[in-house]
């Protein structure tokens, strides 16, 4: 190696050092992509997590009085995240800095649950610590500590979101769809004046352009790192990957997943209307629109206006796809039977079962990677524990233990939660461990025969050291495999569980529930109601399996299906749902 | 390890298999959050009838004895009663009722996917990166795709009375409509098929044809998951060596077909086989949901949603049973068909 490059053992940070413009370049790239989105993403993780619970449930367990509880708790996170960064400052434990930026970004979500003076309060302690992290960062030269500053800063400016909203690009009412037609001067709200159903579809094409920016952004910071600020100017990985960019069944799954998340993430500016104002509380919502017979604009409320737009299977009175209804609204997928609209209804849905499929997943994940480690460095009695226990969940008949599970616990304060929605998570990752273990149980026991593994043991590496660095890497590659295939098998299940009623709750939206709604009009002109929901099922879970086969055979070209089929066969399909 | 030594492990294993799954049914129906009395008797239960029931299933005893006593009377086949559904109907009696029609479903969506799937598979691995390849393939992974659920409803529309094929399937031979269940009369006599064929024939196939649709609804994964492995078995094994020395010797390509290619290509079948029982019995409370047709799936959930839950014990315990037993089946099947084993695990 030449004196000017940094050696081969020089952390990442000193060779980003080294070489610091095509980082800037990326970051500086990415900053604007978050930027433009920053006031959703903040309102994504105050909104929807009901941080209130967090001291209103022992409040009331206790007695107490939430509010002074509220301020307790708030205290003790902002004194952790404070101890968690000087930690930081005095050691440089990255562990220490990550608890730190944890616990503000509760302190800062606790203090706008409480609201008033606290938001103002934490929000101002966070933009100092952010503020003193990065100065202390760019004083000392090390970018790291800007990096974390940077991090605190985004936390902070989460608290600035909710005293004064931040502006987002991909909003309704940037670029807004609802109007009505005046007969003289045309589309009287949409965006330029364009009919609904083109300002709805422009918002929609922003939406999947900006999502795709994003996309190819990150590939590209993954090639920046190639290129630039990694040693080895080849690993396994790169092959993987090539592999997987040469697999068009693959890459095809991959598209369509990503364009799922995508539905789902960005399922408020989306849809055409919104899940609170067409779904939730339609009657506490109005409507402007063109009146014929009064020659003038009225109003009339968004309940009101759904009794007339529903599709019952009726040919005179049916809101098919790609249709307005009679209150100039447009309705991509047509409505339901309760005139509400069907295209809301499927991107909230896919939210939940994205919710719950990604959940169930980081757990039962969570417990097969650490179990099949376990199991596979101990062997013996570990192993054959492991195996009893596995193979006794999965002697209980999957779909029929979840509706079990579902029905016993619905009674309980966890079935409230997201409408049941956490509860599902937890019973599928509860019952979905077992199948994962199983995938990953082969390949972990194959490593651990491995004399690097051997070696480990004999200088005396502990065990947990040795799972980590040496065994872990090989076993994920088959975990996402197998992660894949179960997601399309959680979201048929899903599905099917509120089709038979049990599950996510009404009015929650969720796909199985509009196959339910629409089955009596299959055969009528009202088709769209169970038919959509039900393909686009099928295509999701298509994409899922063909992503799966795709990563399968970038990491492992020589295995073809066989092996673990039955475990795959039965975690596909959402265990006959 | 010998090959039946290997058997032999995978039966004892299975017994605590059996017991530790009947546990987990246990603690779920007896240590969750619901109660079993208040689920009999609904809102509007007096304390006289609360404590009644109570005492008549054992609750009032401490979790451990209603453990040993749940264990043992599962364990001799004292399956209890219903209280719900059937009241004072034994559980025993009602499984008999309930179990004929789950099992002709069961049998015919078996046979369905095993005589389209395994055939269309091996036909697209003999025939491999032709356009028929391609259709059976791409047909397959979308099939398996499809919900159960959503095929079912998507079937009952389209054959039901309203339908657009629903006066063509009525009138397709003996004459049934597409919801409710199979008459399964021929069975209390089944020699009579043979015996009387005049008489029984005509109720068999309209037996056949009321549990068509529902068959093929509840063998659809299945059916797409036997094609895709039956397809890469045969490509894989037509590109072995041993094959190739067939060829070679100038072995004529049926006998290498029959002979080499579909006795090994059969192997990794064999889970994908068993495991359709795991299929079949999540399956089976869809398919006979919408269908109307009151097997055990259907009994199943109904006790689930009315609160029955000695039932759904006795239901899950038959189920563990029927499961862990098809394991074993597969575990013995492998035993035969394949040499290799035990010595490769």
């Amino acid at each position: 190696m030449s004196d000017t490059s940094p050696s081969e053992d020089a952390p990442l940070v000193d060779r980003i050092a080294a070489n610091p413009r095509p980082a800037l370049v990326w970051v500086a790239g990415f900053a604007v992509l978050l930027a433009l989105e920053f006031g959703a993403l903040a309102e994504s993780l105050t909104s929807p997590v009901p941080w209130a619970d967090l001291y209103e449930r022992p409040a009331g367990a206790l007695g107490l009085p939430a509010g002074a509880v509220g301020f307790v708790l708030l205290a003790s996170a902002a004194v952790v995240a404070g101890i968690g960064f000087a930690h930081y400052w005095r050691e440089g434990s990255l562990r220490a800095a990550g608890g730190g930026a944890l616990s503000l970004l509760v302190a800062v979500e606790l203090g706008i649950a409480l609201g008033g003076n606290a938001t103002i309060a934490v929000t101002a302690l966070a933009l100092l610590a952010a503020l003193a992290l990065v100065g202390t960062g760019v004083a000392r030269g090390s970018p790291r500590g800007a990096v974390i500053g940077g991090i605190a800063l985004l936390v902070g400016l989460v608290g600035v979101h909710a005293i004064q909203p931040l502006p987002t690009l991909l909003t309704r009412e940037l670029i807004p769809n609802q109007g009505y037609e005046h007969p003289d001067r045309g589309w009287v709200g949409p965006f330029l004046g364009l009919p609904p159903a083109v300002a709805w579809a422009l918002r929609v094409a922003l939406v999947y352009a900006y999502a795709f920016a994003l996309l190819a952004w990150a590939w590209r910071g993954y090639n920046v790192f190639r290129e630039h600020y990694r040693y080895a100017d080849w690993t396994p990985r790169d092959d993987m990957v090539d592999r997987f960019r040469n697999h068009y069944w693959g890459l095809f799954g991959f598209v369509v997943v990503f364009m799922f998340v995508v539905f789902a993430v960005f399922a408020p500016p989306i849809g055409p209307t919104t899940v609170e104002r067409n779904i939730m509380n339609p009657y506490s919502h109005e409507l402007t629109y063109w009146d014929e017979a009064a020659g003038g604009t009225a109003t009339i409320t968004v309940g009101d206006a759904n009794l007339g737009s529903s599709s019952a299977g009726n040919p005179d009175r049916n809101v098919g796809v790609m249709q307005y209804d009679e209150y100039d609204r447009f309705h991509p997928f047509g409505t339901l039977v309760s005139g509400k609209d069907l295209f809301t209804f499927m991107a909230a849905g896919a939210r939940v079962s994205l919710f719950i499929g990604i959940l169930a997943l980081g757990m039962s994940g969570l417990i097969a990677a650490v179990l099949a480690l376990v199991t596979a460095y101990y062997k013996g009695v570990a192993d054959l524990l492991a195996v009893i226990v596995s193979d006794s969940i999965q002697s209980l008949p999957r779909l029929l233990l979840i509706i079990l599970l579902s029905v016993v616990f619905a009674e309980t304060w966890l079935s409230e939660v997201y409408s049941g929605g956490l509860l599902l998570a937890l019973i599928f990752g509860a019952t979905t461990w077992p199948f994962l273990w199983r995938a990953v149980r082969g390949p972990a026991l194959q490593v651990s025969e491995q004399e690097w593994i051997d070696a480990a043991r004999s200088f005396g590496q502990r065990p947990h050291v040795t799972m980590k660095k040496h065994m872990a890497p090989y076993i994920i590659g088959y975990l996402l495999v197998y992660a894949s295939l179960t997601l399309g098998g959680i979201i048929i299940a899903t599905a099917a569980l509120s089709f038979l009623g049990v599950g996510v709750s009404a009015p929650t939206p969720e796909w199985g529930r509009a196959v339910s709604d629409g089955r009596s009009y299959i055969a009528t002109v009202s088709w769209h109601i169970s038919t959509i929901p039900g393909i686009l099922v099928v295509i999701v879970v298509t994409a899922f399996n063909a992503f799966g086969d795709g990563v399968r055979d970038a990491i492992d070209p020589q295995s073809a299906g066989g092996g673990d089929a039955a475990d795959e066969a039965v975690v596909a399909a959402g265990g006959g749902g | 390890m010998s090959r039946w030594g290997y058997f032999l492990r995978r039966l004892l294993l299975a017994v605590p298999v059996v017991i530790f799954g009947t546990t987990i049914t246990f603690l779920i129906l007896r240590a969750g959050p619901l109660d079993p009395v208040s689920a009999i008797l609904g809102p509007t239960g007096s304390p006289q009838a609360y404590n009644r029931i109570q005492e008549n299933l054992g609750l009032n005893k401490p979790l451990w004895e209603q453990y040993i006593d749940f264990m043992v009377s599962l364990f001799t086949f004292d399956l209890g009663q219903s209280w719900v559904i059937n009241p004072d109907t034994d559980a025993y009696d009602l499984i008999l009722l309930f179990a004929p029609r789950t099992i002709w479903l069961g049998f015919w969506s078996v046979l369905i996917a095993l005589f389209v799937g395994i055939p269309l598979g091996f036909y697209a691995g003999l025939h491999p990166n032709t356009p028929s390849d391609y259709l059976a393939s791409f047909g397959g992974i979308v099939w398996r795709a499809m919900p159960n659920f959503w095929l079912a409803i998507i079937l009952v529309g389209a054959l039901g009375l309203s339908g657009p094929f629903g006066g063509a399937w009525i009138n397709l031979g003996p004459q049934t409509n597409i919801i409710g269940p199979p008459d399964l009369g021929f069975f209390s006599d089944p020699l009579r098929l043979l015996t009387a064929p005049g008489d029984t024939w005509p109720d068999f196939l309209a037996a056949l044809k009321k549990i068509a649709p529902a068959a093929v609804v509840l063998g659809s994964a299945s059916m797409g998951n036997e094609m895709r492995i039956g397809r890469t078995a045969v490509l894989e094994t037509i590109n072995s060596n041993y094959v190739e020395t067939a060829r070679a010797k100038g072995v004529p390509r049926r006998s290498i077909v029959w002979k080499h290619v579909f006795r090994n290509a059969l192997i990794p079948l064999v889970p994908i086989i068993t495991g359709e029982a795991f299929l079949l019995i999540g399956g089976s409370v869809i398919v006979e949901t919408v269908f109307g047709i009151n097997g055990l799936g259907y009994l199943f959930f109904q006790a689930i949603t009315q609160g029955d839950l000695p039932l759904v014990g006795s239901l899950m315990f038959i189920f563990i049973l029927l499961l862990v037993v098809v394991n074993i089946l597969q575990d013995f099947l492998y035993t035969i068909i394949d040499p290799r084993v035990g010595y490769e695990r």
